[in-house]
C-alpha cells in the first residue's frame, strides 16, 4: 500500500508490513447469537417504569389548512397525560436533518404530516384520544405530478416560511456540461432517444420506527431507531433546545433502516417533547401504515435521454433532463440535485454531455435518501439506453461498454459552504480526473463468465416457445461517502491493564455488521483476535462523533479512524514492550496475540504480559480522526456489475429471474461474508423495484393507496433469485486497508439489468418501472402489431 | 352492549404452555399472543412488524404449527403449546438451526430472524431434509428486507443435513 495516503488527521500510521491475520476471514458476525436467541433489544423492546404511550394525529390530506383544533374531549379521557398541537407549542421548530420546520404547521403539504401528540397511560388510551381530538381541515388541492407542477405557479401555502429548500431546489435546474452537445450529435452516425420513468420505493424495514424518550428534568435519554446516533443526538437537542451535551442516543440494534432511519426519527421529536411535558418516560411506536406514509421514500423520477454514437459504437454526445418528484424533500438536505446526472456523467467515456436535472416539490408524501438514493434510477436509465444503442448498432452490449470505458472520472466537486448551491458547471473529462481505486472492468468480465454472457443469443429467435430466456447486463458507479468537515468519524481505542482491550465508535450496526467489522480492523493493526476487542457503538455516552450509517459511508469513514487510533495505541503498547525484549519500538510487529521482533520472531512475549506493565488508573487510549474527504482529488467511487438470466412466459408477463451474476469493487473486504450478504439485500431491493415495488397514490385526492406489505409487494423468499456473488478486491490507500463501502451499490445495477435481459429474451424494451406483467403482455401485443 | 370500556375490564384466566413452561395468568381478551407475550411475559424476541398477519416477525409456534402472534388472540391460545424463539436454545446451548443462521449468516438487522427460525423449525419438524423449494415454500410468509433469503435457505439445509437434528426436535 502506498504510505502516507490513508485519510486520518495527523500522523498517517506506517503500514501493516504483515500479512494479514484477521481482515479478510468470514468471521461470523458479533451479535448473531443475540439476534438467534431473541436476546437483543430493540429500541421498541425497551420498557421504563412509570412509561407513557405516545401516538401521533396525522393530517388524512396532502394539502390542507387547520381551521380549527379542539382538544376538549381527548383531554377529559382518564388516562391521558399531554396532548401538545399548535395551540399550546408556538413556534417550535424541529430541526430534521437540521433544517427548521415548524413542528406542528398551520399548512399541511403531505400526508400524514403532524397535527397533534398525545402521551396516555397506555397505547388503547392514546389512540382513542387521537380519535376524540376534532380537526376542522380546509382542503386544497394537492400538487402531485412533477410536470403539471411545473407548469403553475408555486403554491401560496406553505407548511414555514423557512419552507425547507423550496427557494434553493425548487424548479431549479442543475446542469453538468462539457464539450459541445450539439457538435457530438452531428458526429455521430446513430442517435437514439428515449424517455424512462422510475417509481416511488419505500424502505419496507420490517421494524417500524419506535423509540422511548426519558426526559429526567436536565438530560434527555432516547432509545431510538435511527442509523446514527450522533446525527440523531444534534438534531434532538437542536429540535428541543437542549444543550447537545444533555442529550444521549442509543440505539443497540435497528430492525433495518435503509437510509429511512438516517437522521432523527420525526416521532422521537414528539416523543421527547411529551416527556418534557409529562416528566414521565414515553414511548412512541409508527404502524405500518404510518411507516409508508409518513416516511421518506424513493422519488419518482421521468428522465429523456438522447445519445450518439459512431458506427465503431464511440459515444459522441449525451444529453439527458430528468425531472424529479421531490414531494416535500424531508428538508433541503434530502433532495439530491446532481445525483441523476452524476452516474450519467461519469459511467461512459464521452467528450459531449449536456445533462441537467429538475427538482419539483410537490404535496406527493417526503423523499428521502434510501440505499443510493438516485443509484437504481440513474442507472436503469443509463444502462437501458446504452443497451439500446449498442442493439441498433449491432454491437455486443458487452464490447459497447468496454469500447466506452470510463478510465477517469468527471470533475463536478464543488462544495462551497457546506452546502451545494445551484449552478451550471462546466468541465471535461479530459481533466483526468483518477478514481481511488477502479476495478469496473474485471467486474464486468467476471459477471460475464459468471452467467455464461457466451450463451447469450444476440436475439430472440424462437418464436415458438412461450417460456422464453434472455441474458442482460448493467454495471454501475456509486459514489462513496461523504466525509464533510467539520465531522467525520472518531475512534478510541483503550487497552488496560488487565490486557482488556475496548474500541468506542459512535456508530450503529445497522444489520450490514459494522460492529463486526470494526473491532477486525482494529485486532489486525494492533496484532491480537477479533475476539479479543470488546466494542462500545450505538450510544452517544462515551463515544465521539460517528458518522450515521448512510451513503455507504461507514467503511470509508470510521475505518480509517479505526485504524489510526488501534495503531495510536498499539504504539503506546510497543513503547512498554521494547525494553522488555530488549529492541527499539520501531524493531517490534504483532500477530495473534504475541509481539515479536521483526528480525527474529522467536524472541516474542505475550500481549497481556506487556499489558501488565500498564498503569492501573492510566489506560493507553489511541485516539483516531478521519480527515475530510478531499476536495480535489481522486475522486472516490465503488464499481460493479450485475448478469441476470431471465425467463419470460409471452403469455402471462410473469419474469422470473433464473440467476443472476454480481460482481463488486469493494478496494478490500474486511468481512467477505458480510459483504456478500450487502450483494444478497441490494439485489432484492433491485429486483423489488424492477418487478413489483410501487407507491401508489389516487391522482385526485394524492392519497397514498398500498401503504401495507400485501398490497404494497417486495420480493418474498419465492422471488429472490440464485445469486453468485464476485468480490474485486484493489489498493486504494485512502481507505482502512483499502476497504470502501458497499451497502448501497448493489441494488443500483439490477433494474436495468432484469430489464436488458426480458429485451434478449422477448424483443421488448420496458422503459418504466415496475415491469409488473400488465407492461410486459402490452409491450409483447404491440410487437406483434409492428 | 359490550363498549370498549367494558372490554377493559374483563379478564379471562388462561392457562397455556409457553416454551415447556405452565403459565396460568388473567389476560384481556381482546390481547393478541404477540402482545401477551411481549407485554405480559416480557418475551421480547417475538418481534413486530406490520402487526396485520403480512411480514411474519411474530411467528411462534402454536401445537407445533406456525402462526402469526400478532393475528392470534391469547385466549385462543389457552391449552395449547406455544414455542418462542426464547424456548429454542436448550439451557443456553444453540439449537442447530440457531447455529446454523449464525454461521452462514441467514440474517442481517435480525428483526425478522426469531420469525424466520420458527418457521423453517415448524418445516424441519415435519420434514427434516427439504428441498431448495421447500425451504423457499416455508419462509415465504416471512419477509426479510434486508435480503438474506439466500444465506437463510443456505443455513436451513446445512442444518437439516445434521445427524443431531431428529432427536432435537422438541
Amino acid at each position: 500500500m502506498a504510505e502516507g495516503k490513508l485519510l486520518v488527521m495527523g500522523k498517517v500510521p506506517p503500514s501493516l508490513d504483515r500479512e494479514f491475520t484477521v481482515v479478510g476471514k468470514p468471521l461470523n458476525r458479533r451479535d448473531g447469537v443475540e439476534k438467534v436467541t431473541g436476546r437483543a433489544k430493540y429500541s421498541g423492546d425497551i420498557k421504563l417504569p412509570n412509561m407513557l404511550y405516545g401516538k401521533i394525529l396525522r393530517c388524512p390530506y396532502p394539502r390542507a389548512r387547520i381551521v380549527k383544533i379542539d382538544t376538549s374531549k381527548a383531554e377529559a379521557l382518564p388516562g391521558v397525560k399531554a396532548i401538545v398541537t399548535k395551540e399550546n407549542t408556538k413556534g417550535w421548530r424541529t430541526k430534521w436533518y437540521l433544517i427548521p420546520q415548524i413542528a406542528f404547521p398551520e399548512c399541511i403539504t403531505y400526508e400524514g404530516q403532524e397535527v397533534a401528540a398525545v402521551a396516555a397511560e397506555d397505547i388503547s388510551i392514546a389512540r382513542r384520544a387521537v380519535d376524540l381530538i376534532d380537526v376542522e381541515y380546509e382542503i386544497l388541492t394537492p400538487m402531485l405530478d412533477a410536470e403539471e407542477t411545473l407548469k403553475s405557479p408555486p403554491p401560496p401555502c406553505v407548511a414555514d416560511e423557512e419552507y425547507p429548500g423550496r427557494d434553493i431546489y425548487d424548479r431549479k435546474e442543475f446542469v453538468i456540461e462539457r464539450g459541445d452537445v450539439n457538435k457530438g450529435f452531428e458526429e455521430a452516425d446513430v442517435i437514439i432517444e428515449d424517455t424512462y420513468t422510475t417509481q416511488a420505493q419505500y424502505h419496507g424495514m420490517i421494524q417500524t420506527r419506535v423509540c422511548v424518550a426519558d426526559w429526567d428534568g436536565q438530560h434527555l435519554t432516547v432509545w431510538d431507531s435511527t442509523q446514527g446516533v450522533w446525527n440523531s443526538k444534534r438534531v434532538l437537542a437542536d429540535s428541543l433546545g437542549l444543550d447537545r451535551e444533555n442529550v444521549r442516543v442509543i440505539v443497540k440494534y435497528l430492525g433495518g433502516g435503509f437510509g429511512s432511519k438516517a437522521s432523527s426519527q420525526r416521532i422521537s421529536f414528539y416523543a421527547a417533547k411529551l416527556s418534557m411535558v409529562t416528566g414521565r418516560p414515553v414511548k412512541m411506536e409508527r404502524t405500518k401504515a404510518e411507516d409508508f406514509v409518513n416516511h421518506p421514500h424513493r422519488p419518482h423520477c421521468k428522465m429523456y435521454l438522447k445519445m450518439g454514437a459512431k458506427k465503431d459504437g464511440t459515444l459522441t454526445a449525451i444529453y439527458q433532463r430528468a425531472i424529479v418528484n421531490v414531494g416535500v424533500a424531508a428538508g433541503m438536505a434530502n433532495y439530491y440535485p446532481r445525483q441523476i446526472i452524476w452516474h450519467t456523467s461519469n459511467l461512459y467515456k464521452c467528450p459531449n454531455a449536456y445533462l441537467e436535472q429538475i427538482g419539483v416539490f410537490t404535496n406527493l408524501q417526503i423523499i428521502g435518501p434510501q440505499r443510493g438514493p438516485y443509484n437504481m434510477t440513474a442507472i436503469f436509465a443509463l444502462e437501458s439506453h446504452i443497451d439500446r444503442l449498442a442493439q441498433e448498432l449491432g454491437i455486443d452490449p458487452l464490447e459497447f461498454r468496454f469500447n466506452n470505458y470510463a478510465t477517469y472520472g468527471y470533475d463536478n466537486h464543488e462544495v462551497s459552504g457546506g452546502q451545494f448551491k445551484p449552478l451550471s458547471i462546466t468541465g471535461d473529462q479530459e481533466k483526468k480526473v483518477p478514481y481511488s481505486s477502479k476495478r469496473l472492468e474485471e467486474c464486468m468480465n467476471l459477471v460475464a463468465q459468471g452467467i455464461g454472457w457466451n450463451r447469450r443469443k444476440s436475439s430472440q429467435n424462437d418464436t415458438q416457445r412461450r417460456l422464453k430466456r434472455g441474458i442482460g447486463m448493467a454495471t454501475f458507479v456509486v459514489g462513496q461517502g461523504v466525509g464533510l468537515p467539520p465531522y467525520t468519524a472518531e475512534a478510541d481505542v483503550v487497552i488496560k491493564h488487565d490486557g482488556t482491550i475496548s474500541l468506542f465508535i459512535g456508530v450503529v450496526d445497522i444489520g450490514a455488521g459494522q460492529l463486526t467489522i470494526f473491532p477486525m480492523i482494529a485486532a489486525e493493526e494492533l496484532g491480537v483476535l477479533a475476539d479479543d476487542i470488546t466494542v462500545m457503538g450505538g450510544d452517544t455516552k462515551d463515544t465521539r462523533y460517528g458518522p450515521s450509517c448512510h451513503a455507504s459511508r461507514a467503511t470509508p469513514e470510521m475505518g480509517p479512524a479505526v485504524l489510526q487510533a488501534a495503531a495510536e495505541a498499539r504504539q503506546e503498547l510497543f513503547a512498554i514492550a521494547a525494553p522488555m525484549l530488549q529492541v527499539k519500538p520501531e524493531e517490534l510487529q504483532s500477530k495473534y496475540g504475541e509481539i515479536y521482533v521483526k528480525s527474529d520472531p522467536s524472541k516474542s512475549i505475550s500481549f497481556k504480559t506487556v499489558c501488565r506493565k500498564i498503569h492501573p488508573d492510566r489506560p493507553i487510549r489511541g485516539s483516531g480522526s478521519r480527515a475530510p474527504t478531499p476536495t480535489d482529488y481522486p475522486r472516490f467511487a465503488t464499481f460493479g456489475a450485475q448478469a441476470v438470466e431471465v425467463e419470460v412466459d409471452v403469455e402471462t408477463g410473469a419474469v422470473n429471474i433464473v440467476r443472476v451474476a454480481a460482481s463488486q469493487d469493494y478496494g478490500k473486504a474486511i468481512n467477505p461474508k458480510l459483504c456478500i450478504s450487502q450483494i444478497y439485500g441490494g439485489i432484492e431491493f433491485g429486483v423489488g423495484y424492477a418487478l413489483s415495488e410501487e407507491g401508489i397514490f389516487d391522482p385526485k385526492t394524492g392519497k397514498m393507496l398500498n401503504s401495507n406489505y400485501h398490497q404494497y409487494r417486495m420480493p418474498t423468499s419465492l422471488d429472490m433469485p440464485h445469486i453468485d456473488p464476485f468480490i474485486v478486491e484493489d489498493e486504494d490507500p485512502y481507505f482502512a486497508y483499502s476497504a470502501k463501502g458497499g451497502g448501497e451499490c448493489s441494488n443500483a445495477p439490477t433494474p436495468a439489468a432484469i430489464r436488458n435481459a426480458i429485451f434478449n429474451a422477448a424483443g421488448i424494451w420496458l422503459n418504466d418501472l415496475p415491469m409488473t406483467p400488465d407492461k410486459i403482455i402490452n409491450a409483447i401485443r404491440e410487437k406483434e402489431k409492428r | 352492549m359490550t363498549t370498549e370500556e367494558d372490554l377493559v375490564k374483563i379478564k379471562r384466566r388462561v392457562e397455556l404452555t409457553i416454551n415447556g413452561r405452565k403459565v396460568e395468568i388473567d389476560i384481556e381478551p381482546r390481547m393478541t399472543l404477540a402482545e401477551f407475550l411481549r407485554e405480559e411475559l416480557e418475551l421480547t424476541g417475538t418481534k413486530v412488524g406490520c402487526n396485520r398477519a403480512e411480514c411474519g416477525a411474530c411467528t411462534v409456534l402454536l401445537n407445533g404449527n406456525p402462526v402469526y402472534s400478532c393475528t392470534v388472540l391469547a385466549v385462543d391460545a389457552a391449552g395449547k403449546e406455544v414455542l418462542t424463539i426464547e424456548g429454542l436454545a436448550d439451557e443456553g446451548k444453540l439449537h442447530p438451526l440457531q447455529e446454523a443462521f449464525v454461521e452462514h449468516d441467514a440474517l442481517q438487522c435480525g428483526y425478522c430472524t426469531p420469525g424466520m427460525i420458527l418457521s423453517v423449525k415448524a418445516l424441519l419438524d415435519r420434514n427434516s431434509r427439504p428441498t431448495e423449494d421447500e425451504v423457499r415454500k416455508a419462509i415465504e410468509g416471512n419477509l426479510c428486507r434486508c435480503g438474506s433469503y439466500p444465506n437463510i435457505i443456505e443455513a436451513t439445509i446445512a442444518a437439516s443435513e445434521k445427524p443431531a437434528q431428529k432427536e432435537r426436535v422438541k
